[in-house]
Parts: structure tokens; sequence; C-alpha cells
């Protein structure tokens, strides 16, 4: 983790479009440091995938500049960039008859981890291990439950040992045990060897028990971005998600939010389109 | 904890051996199917015969040494070069279409072969000065070449689109069926009893010329589908999660859609279009070899050659003293395995 020393990740101004169609409008992220684990937030639609898809370079943006310690994310090798980031998508690995062990095996040698067989072994046991995945690492994808096939695609990222990990919608897929277990396993792993951690959440809840910050987006524009008890109030709840909520502090210091009901469309204030 | 640890690893060791074993089986397999093929035929040459007439030509008389390495020698490596060239093909465009119904042939390159082949044959009496031998392989290579090249065109524009390519690749098998049909219902009977029986597939024509180019068309091409067995077996993960990890997903498929359709056009100039080679020698090559196109690769390209050599023996062992076209076997044989390998899929979810 630390090959490079301690990483930082600014993102400043970045809009995107497909085609004509613009979606991400000048977000601009508080500057991330080895060790923290931001959340972005927003409802469906929002331009979070987008924005990951932008991060992890899978797609250009159209303006604004991504800075991975200083240098521009374009200027960055391809074979380099993708050795230090490590980018989880939505979709869990397909259900074929490949087998868990055997796509760790070809994703660490397509991407020519320098590890030799022999730590690629260690590895591979230590991160099936940490996701409850063993038993499960020689039966063909396509007999693993979704929320099992998730936790493969989490061990991809995990296997690479990545400064920056992007994680999309990671515990869409997953019951309530694994879903703390996986977001307590990222900051564990990655975020106290002083990597970075942007993960795309639906689950509040999970925001702000496991991210130092959020960021929360609506319609491609950033509405806050800060640690969650200033993002995250009643008002701003009600307005980007049509929820009432209340906000109050948990005994152990954290953050807890209830959701009670919806808010109607013309109940809430206005709603856009 | 450890004795976990060494289960996983013992349990991928032991896939891996078991794999390795196969395909040397399948090796084994092709050497066993090239002795039983070259003693096959009309003519009165044994096993013994042919063992002995491989390593000492001298021993038969002029007639059987004739027969031997020029007839029959050809013909059977003609079969392992081809059954080679469309098992690798196959499974390199199913893999990278996704798709377990491709093959260079849906890709249109055996329609277009087969347009190019009636083409040299109905323009025969125009093409006079040139042997119909040259310029019948000649034909059917360009136009298969050719609809390569147009495929590769809609890979490039269509952002190299998997369903693009697929329905493209469909489109143009129906254009060149109607291309074809227009020349059938133009040429005389005689030339459409020819382009009939080019169509059939047959192994008897070709010679060690035929057999040294498709060779070396396999062999050139073989090293490069070996260095991206990584990233095919990557690609069964899913498209989106080979994205994620920066490979260029259009780039790949770019380049293994190039190299199949040269197999396939290469394979199919000389014997004709061979039915289900390319389709169902990689099927096989799943169902035996896994996932992992380490091992997949080779055994498709292994498979495919075995699956040809035995037709070719068949052809020649079924009737006593009559050859059957090697393409009708393939296909006789390969639509049962076919049907049985979509109702297998249907019962994995």
């Amino acid at each position: 983790m630390t090959r490079f020393g301690s990483p930082c990740l600014e993102v400043r101004g970045v809009s995107a479009a497909y085609g004509r169609r613009q979606v991400l409008f000048d977000i601009d992220l508080p500057r991330l440091e080895g060790g923290s684990v931001l959340g972005l937030l927003g409802p469906n639609a929002s331009g979070k995938s987008t924005l990951m898809r932008c991060l992890s370079r899978e797609m250009a943006a159209a303006g604004g500049s991504i800075l991975l310690d200083g240098h521009e994310q374009r200027g960055i090798a391809h074979r380099q960039w993708h050795s230090r980031v490590a980018s989880v998508p939505q979709s869990p690995p397909a259900p074929s008859a490949l087998r868990p062990v055997e796509l760790m095996w070809s994703t660490a040698r397509a991407l020519a981890l320098p590890l030799s067989d022999a730590q690629l072994r260690e590895r591979i046991d230590a991160t099936f291990a940490a996701l409850g995945l063993r038993e499960l690492a020689l039966a063909p994808l396509q007999t693993l439950s979704g929320g099992k096939r998730q936790l493969v695609g989490l061990a991809l990222g995990l296997i690479r040992d990545p400064q920056l990990l992007l994680l999309d919608e990671p515990t869409s897929a997953l019951d309530l045990h694994w879903r703390l277990a996986v977001l307590e396993l990222v900051r564990k792993r990655v975020a106290e060897a002083g990597g970075i951690v942007v993960a795309a959440l639906h689950d509040l809840d999970l925001a702000v028990r496991y991210c130092d910050l959020i960021a929360l987006i609506e319609q491609g524009r950033l509405v806050g971005a800060g640690p969650p008890q200033e993002v995250l109030t009643p008002q701003v709840l009600a307005r980007v998600y049509r929820v009432e909520a209340e906000i109050r502090s948990t005994p152990d210091g954290r953050l807890g939010i209830d959701v009670l009901r919806p808010l109607s469309d013309g109940a809430g204030l206005p709603h856009t389109r | 904890m450890s004795d976990a640890d060494g289960a996983l690893h013992a349990g991928y060791e032991s896939l891996n051996r078991r794999r390795t074993a196969l395909l040397a089986l399948l090796a084994l397999g092709i050497l066993i199917s090239l002795l039983l093929d070259l003693q096959a035929g009309p003519a009165d040459l044994g096993l013994l015969d042919v063992l002995r007439g491989l390593l000492d030509p001298e021993h038969l008389d002029l007639r059987r040494q004739i027969i031997l390495w020029q007839v029959r020698l050809p013909d059977a490596l003609i079969a392992l070069a081809v059954g080679a060239a469309l098992g690798l093909a196959g499974v390199e465009t199913q893999t990278i279409l996704d798709n377990p119904l491709a093959s260079p042939f849906t890709l249109g390159v055996s329609s277009a072969a087969v347009l190019g082949a009636s083409v040299a044959i109905v323009l025969a009496p125009v093409l006079t000065p040139l042997p119909e031998a040259f310029t019948l392989p000649v034909l059917a290579l360009a136009f298969a070449l050719g609809s390569g090249v147009v495929i590769l065109l809609v890979v490039r524009a269509g952002g190299a689109a998997r369903e693009t390519v697929v329905l493209f690749g469909i489109a143009l098998v129906f254009l060149c069926n109607a291309l074809t049909a227009a020349l059938h219902y133009v040429a005389d009977a005689d030339s459409i009893q020819q382009i009939v029986f080019w169509t059939i597939g047959n192994l008897t024509r070709a010679g060690w010329t035929e057999v040294w180019i498709v060779s070396a068309c396999l062999l050139l091409l073989l090293p490069f589908s070996l260095r991206d067995v990584w990233l095919l077996t990557l690609l069964r993960g899913g498209e989106a999660q080979a994205r994620s990890l920066g490979v260029d997903v259009a780039a790949l498929r770019t380049k293994v859609v190039l190299r199949s359709c040269l197999l396939a056009a290469f394979a199919v100039c000389f014997v004709g279009t061979i039915g289900f080679i390319g389709l169902v020698g990689p099927h096989i090559a799943r169902l035996m070899l896994g996932e992992d196109h380490r091992f997949l690769v080779p055994g498709a390209a292994l498979c495919g050659a075995l699956l040809l050599s035995l037709a070719s023996f068949l052809s020649k062992a079924l009737l006593p003293g009559v050859i059957i076209p090697v393409g009708i076997l393939t296909a006789v044989v390969g639509v049962p395995v076919m049907l049985g390998l979509l109702f297998q899929r249907r019962r994995i979810p």
C-alpha cells in the first residue's frame, strides 16, 4: 500500500455527458488524503455511477480535472493507473462456468501484477477468507447467488491492493451481515493501510457509519460535500430524497438517521422535472 | 486456517493438472485418429504399411508410396489443420462476442467463401486461361477475407458492441446466400452441381501446398491467441468487469475478430464449408476443460482437429470403396451434439 507513499485525490469542476446530454455539472469533491473514505450519495439517476466511471477512467470527463498525487489522470500511463486504482463496478461478475479462483488468477495475470505465484496464492487466500468465499472459490460463478458474485467482484478489487478503491454500490445485493462486514473490511484493509476509498452508496445509514466524508449529488450537481453531520440535514434529505427524516446523535457518537415517510411531490420543496 | 488455505490451492492445482492431462489425451487421440485416417481408403494399405511407409518410404512400392505420401497424408493433415483453425477461430469468437452460437461462420465468412467459389465456377468459361484449381480457392479466399474486412469495419464503426457484430454477421450471411442463389439462377446445371459439391466440404481436394498454407496461417496466429488467454478468461467474468479493470475490450474484440476471420477464410477456401467444427469443437472443449482459456484455447484447436480427423476417417471407413464428403459427416454429427448442448445450457440457469 505504501509503494507510492500516501496518495491524494483531487476532483475539480468535473463535468460529463453522454452524447449531447450533459449529466454532470462542475463537480468538486473535497481533497482526499490516504486513509479517508468518501461516500457518494444521491437519488437514482443523479450521476453517481457516471462520476464513478470518470474517476475510474472508464469514461472521459468532458471538463474539469481529476488529479492523483497531483498528476492529471489522463497524463498517467494506462497500466500505471490501473495498477494503483481498482474499480468495482455495480454489476457483479457474469454467471458463467468460470470459477472465482480462475477469475482472480486471470485478473492478476492479465493486469501483470508484480506478484510471484506464491505471493498471489497467499493474497487470494486472504481475500477469499476475509469475504467468506473460500468454500465457493472453486464453484462455477453461475451456481453462486448474486450476493456472492458481488463479493467475488469486490475480491477482484481488493486483490490488487489499490491506492484508490472505487466502489459502485458495493452492497446492493448483500444481506445485512455482509453489508456491514464489507464496508468494515474495506475500511480496515484499504483505509488503514493509507489508501483512499470512494464508494457510491444508496444506504444513508451505511454512509454515515463508515464514511468520513459525504458528497451528495442531485441531477448531476453537487448539493454538498463534507462531514456527514454537515451535509445531511432534514431539509436536504427532504429536498433531494423527498423523504421526511429525523437526524440524531447515537450514544456512541455517530449520526443516526430515522427516515419517517416519503413525501409526495407536492409536499416537499419544488421538484423539477 | 492453513488447512483451508491448502484445500483451495490444492483444488485449483488438481484442476490444472487434470486439464493438462486432458490436453495430452486429446493430442494422443489426434495421433491415433491420424493413423486410422491414414490406413483407411479404397487402396490396400494397412496400419503396418502406413507406419513403415512413414518411417521409411522406400519400404513401400512406388504405387503405395504415392498413395500414402501424395494422397492420404495431405488429406489427413489438412483435416487436422482445418479442424484446428476452425476450433481456434470458434472458441475465440464465442468468447469475444459472449455468444455460445457464434462462430466465424455466423460472421458470414464461409457464406462469402461459397459466394466466391460460385463466382469462380460460374465464370470459369470467362476465366479460361487460369485453371479452376487456382481460381476457385483464390476467389473463395478473396471473398472470405473481403467479408472479414467488412465485419472489421463494422466492429470499429459500431464501437465494437457485440450485438452489432452478431447482427451484421447474420445479415452478411443472408446477403451472400442471396447472391449465391442469384448465381444458381443463371448458372447451368453442371455449374450448380459443382457449386453444391463445393459447398458440402471435401478434404480430398487438398495437396501439400494447401497443407502448408493452412498450417502456416494457424502457426502464425496461434501465438497471438495464446498471448491473450488471460484476457479472454477475464472476459468470461463479463464485459463490465473487464472494462473496470482497464481492459480495452473494443481493441481486443477487433484483434480477435481479425484473427478468426483470417483462420476461417484460409480454412474453408481449399476444402469448402465444413459445418459445425467451429461451433461444436469449442463447446466440447469447454465441457472438458472449463473456462480457463490457457487450457480452452489450445483445447478447442485440438478438439476441432480431432473431430475433423475422425470425420475424415469415417468418411472413408463407413462405406467400403466410397468416400463420403466429410462436410456431410461433420454436419450429421454436429447437429445432435449442438442440440444436446443447447438443452444442457437451458438446464443451467
